[in-house]
């Protein structure tokens, strides 16, 4: 457990200093920092662990998911961070639907992020919609990839 | 002194080209098959210039947009007429000419200036049926020639002419420019300026109805918020944000509110927004998505998207009795419906065996009818004499614009030069 919570704290340490270079999104999530305009927000930096993905049209969470989030709300816990979950879609549908639909998959994170424990007042939500993909290209193999929701530390 | 004025001419002509330079084409994929026969021959002008060719170009170019028309090519025309008298009838018939349009060009007192005096003739009546004059810079002759343009149109087809319009759209990031951009142009594409750049997602262009100022979402904050810009000063005005998602502006046919979608109260509903207030009025209470309101053309309603059944539908809210009904049954995906400016209809996107169309719905029968043939379609916009939808599609993995006639006979492609386009917004028209 230790070793975990260290790993994570290095893991962070080393994010945070490679915030400021890092400026494109096009990257995978999993491994990039946010390129929101201010660098304000910064991946929780627990490598691919801190993305979940969903089913078409879906904003409920499997069990896969339900195991990354308990995790995630311990890290969130034990550090006493503050998160900013954002809320993604794939490109099919109309993109003001899909800012709906992404923000319930933020919504959805950030509750069982409560019911894990994670004050409320320590959680943000944020939609983007089909506004920002990961993977470029029309088919299932992009859009399974930006069906997702991420969650951010800041 | 006349080599100094061919220079200016010059200089002139190359700063037409390189600084109008068409960022979205029209492209034809198929046109009717009996269009009106219609000849623009060269027109007359007072000083030579190389200007001269562009004027019946423009309305050439114009006329053949949506494909309602033929126009006859200058060499094939047995005279080439620049006043009334010239105009013998028999041999525009012989060349089965329906309509045609003869001009001259004079310059004004003032000398960047012309005053371009055509008249429209009808063939087969052998009479003229209008004559008109349009005074205008010689550097924006496309001005002047998109308002005669839309006077033969009107004169003709009996329809405003939408040649003088324009188009808003969203530029995404591309390795030219790796901002989002909000750009409008001339609806053939021409005059493409950008009012907004940012890099994070910019959304939803929405017009005021005195084509002044555009309402669009920015997320330059970090999260989604309304902004309204004036064209002219390109001067901003954040609507307050307020928690969640702040989307989906719509402007109301007065001008004086936009309806809009917050999710504030928990999950996205619909409210309107007061310009003169400056307050929030809310329009849907409900636990599903309401969101992509549109105005009806009599202020009487607003068109929604909602899940409330289960699946995306189309739903109208009667502003003055507040009741909810819901317009579409077919399918389990109708969304982002915008109404048909006669108020009888709507146009939106219809997934049928998982893919998504343009479609429009007769509101009195119910009748659906599917316009595009592509998939991946979103985001139509109707020009504003009703007859032509312009939609977001795929070329490969490209956004691209398209467009179709209502009546369904002619398509057409918008390729961008630069970026991708998407999100088109047809501007009303304008006296």
């Amino acid at each position: 457990m230790n070793f975990t919570k260290k790993t994570f704290l290095f893991s962070i340490a080393i994010l945070i200093a490679s915030c400021s270079s890092v400026s494109s999104d096009r990257t995978n999530d999993a491994t990039a920092i946010s390129a929101s305009a201010s660098g304000a927000y910064s991946d929780s930096g627990i490598t691919s662990n801190n993305v979940l993905y969903f089913s078409y049209d879906k904003s409920d969470i499997n069990s896969e998911g339900r195991t990354k989030i308990r995790t995630l709300a311990k890290l969130i816990n034990d550090n006493n961070l503050s998160v900013r979950v954002e809320g993604h879609c794939d490109e099919r549908g109309t993109r003001e639907y899909n800012l709906a639909l992404g923000e319930q998959r933020a919504k959805t994170v950030a509750e069982l992020l409560i019911i894990n424990g994670v004050s409320s007042d320590k959680i943000q939500t944020v939609s983007y919609g089909e506004e920002k993909p990961v993977a470029e290209g029309s088919n299932e193999r992009s859009w399974s990839q930006n069906r997702r929701a991420l969650v951010k530390t800041f | 002194m006349i080599n100094y004025k061919n220079l200016l001419i010059l200089f002139i002509s190359t700063f037409f080209f390189s600084s109008t330079f068409s960022q979205l084409r029209i492209e034809i994929k198929g046109g009717v098959e009996d269009p009106i026969n219609i000849a623009i021959v060269p027109m007359k002008w007072e000083l030579e210039s190389p200007q001269a060719i562009y004027i019946h170009k423009i309305i050439e170019s114009d006329l053949e947009s949506f494909g309602e028309f033929s126009v006859l090519s200058p060499e094939r025309m047995l005279s080439l007429p620049t006043s009334k008298d010239e105009v013998f009838y028999k041999d525009w018939r012989l060349l089965g000419v329906d309509y045609l349009v003869i001009g001259q060009v004079k310059n004004t007192e003032f000398n960047a200036e012309v005053i371009v005096s055509y008249i429209l003739f009808d063939i087969a009546r052998e009479k003229y049926i209008h004559r008109g004059d349009v005074i205008g810079p010689i550097q924006s002759l496309r001005k002047a020639g998109h308002k005669i343009s839309d006077v033969i149109y009107k004169k003709i087809q009996g329809l405003p002419g939408i040649f003088s319009t324009k188009l808003a759209y969203i530029d995404k990031p591309s390795q030219i420019d790796p901002n989002y951009n909000l750009r409008i142009s001339d609806i053939d594409g021409f005059e493409s300026i950008s009012l907004f750049s940012s890099p994070q997602p910019l959304m939803s262009p929405s017009w005021s109805p005195d084509r002044t100022k555009i309402a669009y979402v920015s997320f330059e904050e970090g999260t989604s918020r309304i902004f309204i810009q004036e064209l002219v000063s390109a001067k901003r005005i954040g609507l307050k944000h307020e928690e969640g998602i702040n989307s989906s502006p719509n402007w109301s046919p007065n001008g004086d509110m936009i309806a809009a979608v917050l999710s504030k109260s928990g999950n996205p509903d619909l409210f309107i927004y007061d310009l003169k207030e400056r307050s929030w009025i809310q329009i849907t209470k409900h636990f599903g998505i309401d969101t992509e309101p549109d105005w009806a053309p009599n202020s009487k309603s607003i068109l929604f998207t909602s899940n409330r059944s289960g699946s995306p539908q189309i739903y109208e809210a009667n502003l003055r009795t507040n009741k909810i009904k819901r317009l579409t049954f077919e399918g389990t995906y109708n969304a982002r419906a915008r109404y048909l400016p006669n108020g009888k209809g709507i146009v939106f996107v219809h997934r049928r065996n998982g893919i998504f169309h343009i479609a429009t719905q007769n509101l009195r029968s119910g009748k659906v009818k599917i316009l595009t043939d592509t998939s991946l379609d979103e985001s139509p916009t109707v020009s504003p004499n009703g007859n032509v939808i312009i939609y977001a599609t795929k070329d490969g993995d490209k956004d691209i614009l398209a467009g179709i006639t209502m009546d369904g006979k002619t398509k057409f492609i918008m390729p961008s030069l630069k970026g991708e386009a998407r999100e088109p917004a047809w501007s009303p028209l304008i006296d």
